[in-house]
């Protein structure tokens, strides 16, 4: 069994594309990305500007002190100016403004186009929506509880730290990275495409000469799935590292909370490009193509290319970024360094997880024949 | 050592092997002989346990072939047709990674890396790696692999095949130095040459079919070929030939392009005979040549096309 791992290992690192396609190429795409797109850290975000139009007859504009509020915070993301109807209409026509809120009892934005500013905006008036109708909950359901909601809605500082919306994480260099995260870990599909065309007899005459040896089915295949998935694995971390100390971008959260995204996103890579292989007896440069063509496709809609398509996925098909892997690498790094929502987090590495087992799986009840129709 | 009866293997509508039998015998170099296509892989391939089949039995030192059958496995060599190493692995790895696969321990396995490497030549490129090495080369550290941890049978599936002559007659001495050592050889080819000159019994395989087996000699007495006579640059018409043909022992004569051909059954003085008539009738000719039958003139005879078709 140390000779199998020993020597499998050393024919993994030795294969000049399987150093490529999961090491080399991330790296070269990070270093493009970092100077084409700028560094994370010296990335400027600009102040959304808005209006607010306050209705004459309103007594209480709750919704345009909470603007006031957020405004007041030093982070810098909206300004907010009041504005006659009119005066707003003309001020968005010319692009002075991104929005105009019409405060009331329920308040309504009006946007002239779609974008980053426009989504904040959005993001901020369904915040206060949602806020709104939890303490309308809480008052038909708990009333006892009234005062100490109201007291906890009217600290605005709470709300805008818990939707970390501030800072820089907010601008959408991240999610490019992030994006790159995901697809350097599907790229791992490349060594799990290597260690099953060296399990199935139906595919290489390697694979047929270690399958006449008296080695059991099941140690070939957990010897090539744990140095494929070990390999990867430092694959990613010497990418992390690379961003980290060489490209110096700053993460917001905790490196060691990306850890386990990196660790089960090596091994959905792995896993997958050995699902890939085991299917069929297509050629081997036909596989490569799928592979290629699979991981390139997720990782465009994690938002690798632009990072609108995963908003766009996520507002018009939600279900598919949730099976797409990279979409939740992506939005697992995302949740950590960005929304600070754990439970997504989770949510996230447990979705990873169980595909990992039923790629595995899958390939496992493929790959594990012992005879074939046809070699 | 090996015991097949009536193996039958389709792929869709064709028959690969059409209740194929064969007993091969403790410490013979048996030969598969037949030309492309014609089963011999297949058979190979259904004797590892590595393609299923639709009929029949397969029984290696008595026990039944089946994937999970180790202790059977543990004994054999494999020499695959296509070059089976990892490119990434230099030749002293390659081998050690193979033999690691039957011996466990290190002190064993070290030396018997080392008589492999001695076996087959290769001791001036442990270090090299496979894509450095030639033609030749690559075929000796292909076999190398299979043999290392000293099999009890080695089956080797055109291990010759693109190779120079010089690793040729390296190979196929190796072989019968393994075959001395106590290995039983199975040496499948489509090279009559190396199969007649290495193999202790052949099987002539045709369509999926055993069509003979025997020694060499016991093959070629089952032909009435026993001498062809061929004669280059002669002019001849059809009163010469039929007087040819006349003459005692022979029974096939052909005249092509200015040669002529017979085919005598085995006896003494045949050439004489033919160059008498053409002595006699003061016919002039070129070349003359008198060739022993061949496995070819076995499956030429037997089949009806040459054995390279």
């Amino acid at each position: 069994m140390r000779e199998m791992i020993k020597y499998s290992f050393l024919a993994k690192i030795r294969d000049f594309s399987l150093v490529f396609w999961p090491l080399i190429f991330p790296f070269v795409l990070a270093t493009a990305m970092y100077f084409s797109i700028g560094q994370m850290e010296e990335a400027d975000f600009e102040t959304v500007r808005a209006a607010v139009v306050v209705k004459q007859n309103a007594e209480e504009d709750v919704f345009s002190d909470y603007l006031s509020e957020l405004e007041k915070d030093d982070s810098g993301l909206i300004s907010i100016q009041e504005m006659s109807e009119s005066k707003a209409a003309g001020a968005l026509a010319d692009g002075e403004i991104e929005g105009i809120y019409y405060s009331g009892d329920t308040p309504v934005l009006t946007v002239d186009g779609s974008g980053f500013p426009q989504s904040i905006l959005q993001m901020i008036l369904e915040s206060y929506l949602e806020g709104k109708q939890t303490l309308e909950d809480i008052a038909r359901l708990h009333p006892e509880g009234m005062e100490a909601a109201v007291r906890q809605m009217a600290d605005y500082s709470y709300v805008t730290e818990e939707v970390s919306l501030g800072g820089r994480t907010t601008n959408t260099t991240a999610q490019f990275f992030y994006a790159l995260i995901g697809m350097s870990c599907l790229y791992g599909c490349f060594i799990g495409f290597r260690s099953v065309m060296e399990l199935q007899a139906n595919l290489s005459a390697l694979a047929a000469r270690r399958c006449v040896s008296p080695v059991h089915r099941m140690q070939w295949i957990l010897s090539e799935t744990a140095v494929s998935f070990g390999i990867h694995f430092v694959n990613m971390l010497l990418l992390l590292a690379y961003m980290k100390y060489i490209l110096r971008l700053e993460f917001t959260g905790t490196y060691a909370g990306m850890l386990p995204v990196i660790c089960i996103g090596s091994l959905i890579g792995v896993t997958m490009g050995m699902f890939i292989t085991s299917i069929g007896k297509m050629g081997e440069g036909v596989k490569i193509g799928i592979m290629i063509g699979v991981s390139m496709t997720l990782s465009f809609l994690a938002g690798l290319m632009n990072a609108d398509i995963k908003n766009v996925v996520d507002r018009n098909a939600p279900l598919l970024n949730r099976l797409n892997p990279a979409a939740l690498i992506s939005d697992a790094l995302y949740c950590l360094n960005v929304y600070d929502a754990p439970e997504r987090y989770i949510q996230d590495l447990v979705i990873l997880s169980v595909m990992c087992v039923l790629l595995l799986a899958g390939t496992f009840v493929i790959i594990r024949r012992e005879r074939y129709d046809s070699i | 050592m090996i015991k097949i009866e009536n193996l039958v293997k389709r792929y869709g509508n064709i028959v690969a092997l059409d209740h194929f039998n064969l007993e091969i015998e403790e410490g013979e170099i048996f030969g598969l002989l037949g030309p492309n296509g014609s089963g011999k892989t297949t058979a190979i391939n259904c004797m590892l346990a590595l393609l299923k089949y639709d009929r029949g039995s397969i029984r290696i030192m008595g026990r039944e072939m089946t994937p999970d059958n180790y202790d059977v496995k543990r004994q054999i060599g494999i020499v695959m047709q296509d070059v089976a190493v990892f490119d990434e692995l230099n030749v002293h790895d390659n081998i050690d990674y193979f033999c690691s696969l039957y011996i466990k321990d290190k002190n064993k396995r070290k030396e018997l890396v080392e008589d492999a490497i001695r076996f087959v030549g290769l001791e001036d490129y442990r270090k090299t790696y496979p894509k450095k090495l030639s033609g030749g080369l690559l075929r000796r550290l292909n076999i190398a692999c299979g043999i290392a941890h000293k099999p009890r049978l080695i089956i080797l599936d055109e291990p010759t095949v693109a190779v120079d002559p010089q690793s040729r007659n390296k190979i196929l001495e190796g072989i019968c130095e393994l075959n001395r050592q106590g290995s039983t050889i199975v040496y499948t080819s489509h090279y009559m040459e190396e199969v007649e000159q290495i193999c202790t019994r052949i099987a002539i395989m045709d369509h999926g079919r055993s069509i003979a087996v025997g020694t060499k000699e016991e093959l070629k007495s089952m032909i009435k070929t026993g001498e062809t006579v061929t004669i280059e640059a002669v002019i001849l018409d059809q009163e010469d030939l039929t007087d040819i043909g006349n003459l005692p022992h022979v029974f096939d004569v052909r005249y092509e392009e200015q040669r002529l051909i017979v085919r005598c059954t085995g006896a003494k003085h045949n050439l004489i005979h033919i160059l008498g008539i053409l002595q006699e009738k003061d016919i002039p000719f070129g070349r003359v040549f008198s060739e022993l039958p061949t496995l070819n003139d076995v499956f030429l005879e037997i089949t009806g096309k040459q054995l390279r078709n």
